[in-house]
């Protein structure tokens, strides 16, 4: 069931079109991940949904009905949503106070607050911190009071503006099951903005990639930037690090970004005899399995992401630290 | 120097022997200038919270009114109010002149640049993260507004404390518009200047005496606020 959904949202910052999607549904009970690189307008399409930011134009419909359709059911459907920033800002209260804010912006009576307190506290590993002074908290702890602010809310959508971004190991630990859990128990449907691909993977049913404020179809995942040139041999994009030979008849751009999709990298064991102009050798750093896929990281000059499936994996044999070889063709290259 | 000496002996016999009307110069004082605090608070904290929390046309001329009013001369304040307030004058059938109300509303209008001013500085200091943040708890914009200023409160407070300084500091428009009349519209700063020169020194020393206590108190408030400010 759509819980929301975007039709032509675009958004204008200092005359620049920052923003421009054309249509998004957001499925109750599913976690969603935005990635892409700095500056793609993760941030502004999150601050949009969570209705923090008004649109330059486009509407948004929660549960069928237009947001804007009346005043009353804006601050509604904002009151059965909330987000939390990169950056929280806890009020110079004690942790308590922090997270009975919004509960009493919607006059439930002390009782209740003093439980969703602790309920939240315990929820995110943080019990016995509701006398703590806000400014006494660490970086990690810090987010996680600030999640705990947002869960004592009981939202229908949470927003997470990247989560784990300047968190130490073992709270992204800790955060990264928070929003596991909530989904599954709570049914509480997220949405989240991450650098971190391997994590959007490892905790999304569904990841959208963003570039230069549009939805792009190729996956964020070998997102590369440099220049492209014209040799002899025809067209390649030089990272700096690595030469990529793009397909001869891409129009020779101007663009400074090129992605491969992760599904259209062979990995094999032995250098693979084949037509593709790209090859490369490389070491696996990390597994990830997700449903029956397995995301790959392989680091080689540059780091890449490759997407085989789990049966594959069994059946080469790979593991952390083997060297494989990738291939894959001129016409993989999709350049943005 | 047994002049000095003498009038320092009268001022303390006045101030332990717990003189009436000494006291209650004092006590009138800062009842005026609280009056007059309370009043610029009403009007200047929220004029000060919108003018340092949106943009529009004007506003640095605004805020450099509101500095240069800051400054503004208090026998000017009491020439504008007289020109208002008194029998003759537009405002006139008030019948204000000469009593406590009137020098409750000269020391407003130089306390109120100072209280909105300071308001406008401290809601400019708070962090843009605090609105936003209380938007998506799902808070209206009169309790975001609430919230930021509770975020400033230090600031806030210290702005309030100043306010009220520069009313229980000032003599031009307490002269000019209550007449320093004894037990109605003497205050501490009217009675020290004038009794003073009228003979009465021992007198004004005690009143200087409360009315250094005063601004000491405040300075000390002001400072432990800006500090608390700072380290939160």
């Amino acid at each position: 069931m759509k819980i929301m959904e975007l039709k032509d949202i675009t958004h204008t910052y200092q005359r620049r079109k920052v923003l421009d999607i054309a249509a998004l549904s957001i499925d109750k009970g599913r976690i969603y991940s935005l990635i892409g690189p700095n500056g793609s307008g993760k941030t502004t399409l999150l601050s949009i949904m969570g209705l923090i930011l008004r649109p330059t134009a486009g509407e948004i419909f929660f549960e069928g009905r237009s947001v804007d359709s009346d005043k009353g059911f804006r601050l509604t459907v904002q009151r059965s949503m909330t987000m939390v920033f990169q950056d929280p800002y806890l009020f110079c209260m004690s942790v308590a106070k922090n997270i009975t804010y919004g509960l009493r912006t919607r006059s439930l009576p002390r009782k209740v607050r003093d439980a969703k307190v602790k309920e939240s506290l315990d929820w995110v590993g943080l019990p016995g911190f509701e006398k703590r002074g806000a400014r006494e908290l660490s970086g990690g702890e810090t987010k996680l009071v600030a999640l705990a602010r947002a869960l004592a809310l009981d939202p229908a959508i949470i927003f997470l503006d990247e989560p784990t971004a300047n968190v130490d190991t073992r709270h992204i630990h800790q955060l990264e099951s928070v929003i596991t859990r909530i989904n599954r128990e709570r049914g509480t449907t997220v949405v989240m903005t991450t650098h971190n691909l391997s994590q959007a993977y490892r905790l999304a049913d569904m990841v959208f990639s963003l570039f230069d404020g549009a939805f792009v179809n190729s996956a964020m995942h070998n997102l590369f930037s440099g220049q492209f040139q014209q040799t002899t041999e025809g067209i390649c994009f030089d990272t700096g690090a690595i030469r990529i030979w793009a397909s001869s008849d891409a129009p020779a751009a101007n663009s400074t970004h090129v992605t491969i999709d992760p599904e259209n990298i062979i990995v094999s064991k032995e250098p693979f005899a084949s037509s593709a102009r790209n090859r490369f050798e490389g070491v696996i750093t990390q597994i990830i399995e997700q449903g029956g896929k397995v995301l790959l990281e392989i680091r080689s000059q540059e780091t890449f992401r490759v997407l085989i499936t789990a049966h594959s994996l069994r059946e080469i044999g790979l593991d952390i630290g083997a060297r494989v070889f990738l291939t894959f063709k001129a016409s993989s290259v999709n350049i943005l | 120097m047994g002049f000095l000496l003498g009038a320092f002996r009268d001022s303390l016999h006045l101030i332990l022997s717990l003189d009436p009307e000494i006291y209650g110069i004092v006590l009138r004082s800062l009842k005026f200038s609280l009056w007059a605090t309370f009043l610029a608070v009403l009007i200047g904290v929220p004029c000060g919270f919108l003018a340092g929390s949106k943009s529009f046309r004007g506003k640095s001329l605004l805020i450099t009114l509101l500095n240069t009013a800051m400054a503004l001369p208090t026998v000017i304040v009491g020439l504008i109010c007289y020109a208002f307030l008194s029998r003759s004058a537009p405002l006139g059938f008030l019948n204000l002149m000469f009593s406590p109300k009137a020098v409750i509303v000269g020391e407003f209008i130089l306390s109120l640049p100072v209280i909105t001013n300071l308001t406008v500085a401290a809601v400019q200091s708070v962090d843009q993260r605090v609105a936003l943040t209380a938007r998506t708890l799902g808070a209206g914009s009169i309790r975001t507004a609430w919230t930021v200023l509770m975020e400033a409160r230090f600031a806030l407070l210290a702005a309030i404390i100043a306010g009220y300084g520069r009313a229980v500091s000032e003599v031009g428009s307490a002269v000019m518009l209550g007449g320093n009349i004894r037990y109605y519209t003497r205050t501490m700063t009217t009675a020290i200047a004038l009794e003073t020169s009228k003979g009465e020194f021992g007198l004004g020393l005690a009143l200087g005496f409360f009315l250094l206590l005063v601004v000491f108190s405040i300075n000390i408030l002001l400072h432990t606020l800006q500090k608390k400010g700072m380290h939160r």
